[in-house]
């Protein structure tokens, strides 16, 4: 009863990868596969943010729920997130949401003693699980910039002053709120493949190959200042545009050069928010699409009632 | 005031199905799925592998509204398949891809961590 398989094989090529950006070729597969991946990195893989603050203490020129909007925003660092749980689904804690298995407390203390405004920032806060702290955008390179950077500021803070209050980060996704999406940008473009008709090209004269490398609003051509001959200088440049092909048109040279997307190359752009590395979202979401599908299989019970079903249609057909 | 509440979109509610399934009555080897709480991610990857199968005549799916946090998958096979079949055949296929890209990604993260 087992059918053929329609499985594809894709190809992965890495090209850059820091901790918070990756760029990545994905080949042999199709837009559906991409744009899912792209999806599921925006919308559903989980980091840990800010979702609830009891304010002890707030004099500070902004309101209780403005700063409670600012904490929630701040990216936590979310390794643990895959192995956490959602509160709602948290059982250690019947729906209170506030277990070691799915939350992390934090505490703020900050007042203002002098007349120096006082910046509080997401350094000052401070976390019951050392795995999940708000993210450091210092460069670990650069000595200087990491002695002075202070973080993301929350609020600023006048003489007499003072900001005090208990916080509550569980585990979340994207689709619930935007505070919990680890992507900063995904994007993926198709690979272009270009090709220019030589012979027709050379029919041109080099000032007609000026205006026309010239028509494109992207350095994808060039001409070569020893042959005089036009050459593809960067087709991932090319912005699906057509303004070359108008050109050629409207210079009486239809055909001059083909362009084409391909459609199983990708190039993929990932940038983090620092919530997890670059790299760990891709993983992550490739994770997470596995579950959903695992999800949507038919239920046993399905299939047994559409077998009785079945049989009972073949009955009726039968007679 | 009377926006859905947000886990709507991705938390099946108490005694609904994920998945139900209902023969066509006038075609046979056609079906349509109810998928809960799923959108174009699932949707489309869904149908586009559906499409690589041979026997499979017809393939789509549709989101009936935004508000309506569910797609419906409508697979119309020939008589060497039939729409369950064509279905399971789908999501192993799919699932089967994102294992060798999993593993693809990874040995390709060794490989360009090991040149630096
Ligand atoms: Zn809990």
């Amino acid at each position: 009863m087992d059918g053929v398989s329609y499985q594809r094989f894709p190809r992965v090529k890495i090209r850059e990868l820091r901790d918070d950006c990756a760029k990545f070729e994905l080949r042999d597969t199709d837009a559906s596969i991409a744009n899912a991946l792209r999806r599921v990195m925006i919308a559903e893989v989980p980091t840990i943010a800010i979702d609830l603050v009891e304010i002890e203490v707030n004099s500070s020129v902004l309101n209780d729920e403005f700063i409670a909007h600012r904490l929630g925003l701040i990216p936590l660092t979310s390794e643990r997130a895959m192995g956490m749980r959602f509160s709602r689904d948290c059982d250690a804690c019947d729906g209170d949401g506030q277990c070691e298995y799915c939350s992390v407390e934090f505490h703020l203390r900050a007042k203002c003693r002098d007349d120096q405004t006082l910046d509080v920032t997401s350094k000052d806060l401070v976390s019951s699980d050392h795995s999940v702290v708000p993210v450091d955008y210092s460069d670990p390179s650069d000595y200087e910039s990491s002695e002075q950077s202070r973080g993301i500021i929350i609020v600023k803070l006048r003489r007499g002053q003072e900001l005090r209050l208990r916080a509550i980060a569980r585990k979340g996704i994207g689709k619930d709120h935007a505070k919990w999406s680890p992507a900063a940008t995904v994007t993926f473009m198709y690979e272009p493949d270009i090709h220019i008709n030589e012979d027709m090209m050379e029919s041109l004269t080099i000032e007609e190959k000026k205006q026309w490398v010239e028509s494109s609003p992207t350095k994808v051509f060039d001409i070569d200042p020893v042959t005089q001959q036009v050459k593809v200088v960067d087709p991932e440049l090319y912005t699906y545009d057509d303004e070359v092909i108008k050109k050629a048109e409207a210079m009486g040279k239809p055909g001059l050069v083909e362009i084409r997307a391909k459609e199983d190359s990708f190039i993929f752009t990932v940038e983090s928010t620092g919530a997890i590395k670059a790299s760990q979202l891709v993983l992550n979401a490739i994770d997470i699409l596995k579950q959903k599908l695992d999800a949507v299989r038919l239920s046993e019970d399905t299939v047994e009632a559409d077998d009785q079903f079945g049989e009972l249609g073949a009955h009726m057909r039968g007679g | 005031m009377n926006a859905p509440d947000r886990y709507e979109r991705f938390v099946v509610p108490e005694g609904t199905k994920k998945v139900s399934y209902e023969r066509d009555t006038k075609i046979i080897n056609a079906a349509s799925f109810t998928v809960e709480r799923e959108d174009h991610t699932v949707g489309n990857i869904l149908r586009m592998q559906l499409h690589r199968d041979d026997n499979v005549l017809f393939a789509g799916y549709k989101l009936p509204h935004p508000l309506q946090y569910k797609i419906l998958v409508r697979i119309h096979t020939t008589s060497q398949s039939s729409p369950m079949q064509a279905y399971n055949q789908a999501i192993n296929d799919l699932d089967k891809e994102l294992d060798h890209l999993k593993n693809s990604f990874e040995a390709e993260l060794a490989r360009f961590q090991r040149s630096f």
